[in-house]
């Protein structure tokens, strides 16, 4: 297996993920948010900055059920959204 | 002056030294005064502290100019000079030893320093939680992220992507699906790896939650959904690089977990 590209060239080392590895969801309780979100995803030739939301209802879905520590939002790069949100919000009001 | 005259005056001004400052010297100060060289010490060692002609105890002109007479001083000069050079010798060879035990140890506390700042042998610019915080997506550099899945021959599972492909841009997180069915009448464990083509971009390509080097035990005829939750780092858009990478391809293999048998991490971590 020694070809010319053997020798230095940089080879992938995989690193583990920074939060750990998602409980797996046996009982499917996040189902309906993930079919919600491949639903936006297939509507939206894939994009992913259009399902964000959904993804983060998704994520919420998870984190109430156990399947996922806790954590804020926007430590989850989803500080956009929480902004909308509360604007939304103090517009209502 | 007057004393250090003509009948000194020859041998002192022989010998190169300053003779009148010598003179001076063993008159006034009367032998406290410190010398001024110690090959002056040595070939004077012999006279008293005073000028007076004293010629035929005077050894004589010194036959060459490097050679010390052993004199008392002069031995304790070259045993002062001996025990220096020990003393240095004895410094440079423990130096050279602490050396030598340094590097034994740097690895050993290296780990641990990686277990204590969590770095895990990625020297990689600090994709740390806070980074996912502050970080802005780069909102004209459109990537397109494929995704294979794969097992190895001896599990039969059904593992495969939920879909085919996602468009994202740098700095912005993303949720992906990949879907396992255990086709089995048994619970099987197994465990996954990934991969990320090209590898350059692997370092830029960050997993905040992923299902990946766990054990995940499925049971018989059971499938679940396993999400992985990824953003791409935005210094890959400033990466000259990376200018030409449009198409990430993320891809996980899974494994059969034999029980008891721990599988090395990634990295110095856990």
């Amino acid at each position: 297996m020694s070809t010319a590209m053997t020798f230095g060239t940089k080879s992938f080392t995989p690193r583990p993920p920074d939060k750990g590895a998602f409980p797996l969801d046996h009982f499917g309780e996040c189902k309906g948010f993930k079919e919600k979100f491949m639903k936006c995803l297939r509507e939206n030739s894939f994009e992913n900055a259009l399902c964000r939301q959904e993804s983060k209802e998704y994520l919420e879905c998870r984190m109430e059920r156990q399947l996922m520590a806790k954590e804020p939002l926007e430590k989850l790069g989803f500080k956009d959204l929480i902004d909308e949100k509360s604007e939304a919000e103090h517009n209502k009001l | 002056m007057g004393l250090c005259g003509r009948g000194w005056a020859g041998v002192l001004r022989a010998a190169g030294s300053g003779p009148r400052l010598l003179c001076l010297w063993a008159r006034g100060a009367g032998g406290g005064a410190p010398p001024r060289s110690p090959g002056e010490l040595g070939r004077y060692s012999q006279r008293g502290p005073s000028c007076a002609p004293r010629r035929q105890a005077w050894p004589g002109p010194p036959q060459a100019r490097g050679v010390s007479r052993p004199g008392p001083f002069a031995r304790g000069q070259e045993q002062e000079r001996r025990r220096r050079n020990k003393t240095v010798l004895t410094y440079v060879v423990a130096a050279a030893v602490g050396m030598v035990g340094m590097s034994y140890a740097a690895v050993p506390l290296y780990r641990l320093y990686c277990q204590a700042t969590g770095l895990g042998g990625s020297a990689v610019a600090g994709h740390g939680s806070d980074q996912i915080e502050t970080m802005e997506p780069v909102k004209d550099r459109i990537i397109k992220v494929t995704f294979n899945a794969d097992v190895h021959a001896s599990l039969h599972w059904n593992f495969r992507p939920q879909q085919t492909e996602i468009y994202v841009v740098p700095g912005e997180t993303a949720l992906a699906f990949y879907k396992a069915k255990n086709s089995t009448d048994k619970p099987v464990i197994g465990i996954s790896t990934y991969n990320v083509v090209p590898f350059e971009a692997g370092q830029y390509f960050n997993k905040i939650q992923c299902f990946c080097f766990e054990e995940q035990r499925l049971n018989p005829q059971e499938e679940v959904d396993m999400p992985v939750f990824f953003f791409i780092d935005p210094e890959f858009a400033e990466d000259p690089r990376m200018a030409k990478v449009d198409l990430i391809t993320l891809s996980y293999t899974f494994f059969e977990a034999k029980g008891g048998h721990k599988l090395p991490l990634p990295g110095y971590q856990k």
